[in-house]
């Protein structure tokens, strides 16, 4: 195997729970999305990739070294895990300044860095506020910004747009497809196909621990397509926002699931991500978080790991 | 014409070494436990040392008493050593706990630090907020004691000598504890319950196994009369000693060096697990 990254029969046991089982991928330069319902074991690679994990059976390396441990090699690679509680008493500013110190970049050098990072992920307004102030999206941002300030050549990003708000799901997709087009390698993990295929065609499908596919998405989109697709938004106008998206003829029922909170069935996935951030920019409407249930992917990583059955 | 994928370009860039990386670590976990419960103890605890040892400077030298063992009341008691136990647990209960339990050690341990090093970095920072409540009073109230001329500059020198010894001892021990404890849970509150549950205890069970045995060398098991007998020696108290003082001396040294070797030996092993 000659990918970015490599697994060779990767396990990783939890007492009697197997997070991954003989895990078998190889990762080439570019993006590639690692997709796979809640539960499937992604965490648990990033985990083993970062080297928080140690694993109990096969080979794991990235850029050729292997996987456990803090060598030197780890400034090569940015992370941006899924659930990290963050600094809370520092400013954001603080916070990426403090990682690429502990990275080995001087103080200014990190200053001047952290402020570009923090340029970038569109947070420069909030740099001097204390991280506990912060939004779900806000945090995420955050972590992309200590991820990518010290422009690591392998980026591995943990459902890096869980809990971000439309249009900023837009700017960091694009800046993940900037980041692709100047060399980085990107891993980004997620549990909606949709989001991952905005971004690339490349991708490696896990469940239950297993990679069950691997390569062209578009060879399994035609499966992912016969199943409607659930989306839950929040938003403090759950009626007005309904209205509106009744309007769309892809939209098979809408359900009012808490006060602030709308779930949303749609038969086009990609034309609702596509369309959804425009709607938010025309009607000014304030929409907190987007979130995709995984039950109608469950479906397909089922009908693959069966082996079509 | 042909079409390649983009390289990784960026320019290297000089990186710092191991000791700024984990200077860097250090001056956030100094940063991150200057709160205001511990600046209130410790402001506390300033004042009251510099007033014990001024009043009582100022007193022995009327009564022309002053000498090197005039200088120990603030160590001799028994509050002092409660005192360490206190900033050790509020200092030093969640430096590892809490960055495994809340996983913002993760954050840490995908750069190019390597655990020792991480391990270091909160020593050394536990360790400072020790020696700073250890040492800092102590020897602000000799620097008052030396403005106002109320003693020998000579008598005040050999009183800081002491201080410094006797307190560094403290530290090393609990800071060790403190690690210790620390990386065996991952809760702040469980840690700092245990490290005065394991001081307590020794400080009552040792007396207790050493008066039902018969055997003396029982009570260097508990390290509050270990650090006492070593303050009272330092500050040339005449014996008898609940404890030999030397002995007393290693056996905190070693003790808090063992600790702290145990923690770096449970940091090296630790995965972060996820939800």
């Amino acid at each position: 195997m000659t990918g970015v990254v490599n697994a060779d029969s990767v396990t990783k046991r939890y007492g009697e729970v197997l997070g991954l089982n003989r895990f078998t991928a190889s990762f080439p330069s570019g993006i590639t999305g690692l997709v796979g319902p809640n539960g499937a074991g992604k965490s648990t690679l990033f985990r083993l990739l970062a080297g928080q994990l140690r694993s109990d059976a096969g080979s794991l390396t990235l850029l050729g070294f292997p996987a456990w441990g803090q060598g030197e090699f780890r400034r090569r690679v940015g992370y941006c895990p899924e659930h990290a509680a963050l600094f809370d008493w520092m400013t954001g500013f603080d916070f990426v300044t403090t990682l690429l110190r502990v990275d080995g970049f001087s103080r200014a050098n990190a200053q001047e860095r952290a402020g570009r990072a923090i340029e970038t992920v569109g947070l420069t307004e909030a740099r001097d506020r204390r991280l506990k102030a912060y939004s779900k999206g806000m945090r995420q941002r955050i972590k992309l910004a200590q991820c990518i300030a010290h422009d690591p050549e392998l980026i591995l990003l943990d459902e890096p747009l869980n809990g971000v708000d439309p249009v900023g799901r837009a700017t960091l997709s694009a800046l993940m497809r900037q980041l692709s087009t100047t060399g980085h390698h990107l891993i980004v993990s997620s549990h909606v196909l949709y989001e991952v295929e905005r971004l690339t065609g490349q991708i490696v499908m896990i469940s239950h621990g297993q990679a069950i596919a691997q390569g062209d998405l578009h060879r399994i989109r035609d499966l992912i397509d016969s199943h409607p697709h659930m989306v839950d938004l929040e938003t403090p106008d759950p009626r007005g926002l309904a209205r509106l998206l009744g309007a769309w003829d892809h939209v098979v029922s809408i359900e009012f699931a808490g006060p602030e909170k709308l779930r949303v069935l749609t038969r086009s996935p990609e034309a609702f991500y596509a369309a959804l951030p425009a709607l938010v920019v025309t009607e000014n409407l304030a929409v907190r978080s987007v979130h995709s249930a995984d039950d109608n992917l469950d479906a397909v990583f089922r009908y693959l790991a069966g082996g079509g059955r | 014409m042909s079409i390649s994928a983009p390289r990784y370009g960026a320019a290297p860039v000089a990186r710092t070494g191991r000791i700024h990386r984990t200077l860097a670590i250090v001056h956030r976990e100094l940063l991150r436990r200057a709160g205001l419960g511990t600046i209130l103890v410790l402001a506390l605890t300033y004042l009251a040392v510099t007033l014990v040892l001024t009043i009582n400077t100022d007193f022995a030298s009327l009564t022309g008493s002053l000498t090197l063992a005039t200088f120990e009341t603030p160590y001799a008691s028994p509050a002092w050593p409660f005192l360490m136990l206190i900033v050790a647990t509020s200092v030093g209960a969640g430096s590892l706990a809490e960055d495994v339990g809340n996983r913002s050690i993760t954050l840490y341990f995908s750069r190019p630090i390597r655990r020792i090093d991480y391990l270091a970095a909160k020593t050394a920072a536990t360790g400072t907020w020790m020696v700073i409540a250890a040492v800092g009073p102590a020897l602000l109230g000799l620097a008052v004691i030396l403005a106002l001329g109320w003693a020998p500059a000579s008598l005040v020198l050999a009183g800081a000598g002491a201080f410094v010894a006797t307190g560094l001892l403290a530290s090393v021990f609990f800071t060790g504890l403190a690690l210790a404890l620390s990386s065996l849970t991952t809760r702040s509150l469980y840690a700092g319950v245990a490290i005065f549950g394991v001081v307590l205890s020794l400080e009552i069970g040792a007396p207790l196994v050493s008066g039902l045995t018969g055997n003396s060398s029982a009570a260097y098991a508990s390290p509050i009369t270990d650090i006492l007998s070593v303050a009272q020696s330092a500050f040339g108290i005449s014996g008898p000693f609940a404890t030999d003082p030397l002995t007393s001396a290693a056996l905190l040294a070693f003790g808090g060096g063992l600790l702290a070797i145990f923690a770096g030996w449970r940091i090296s092993r630790v995965e972060v697990v996820g939800e």
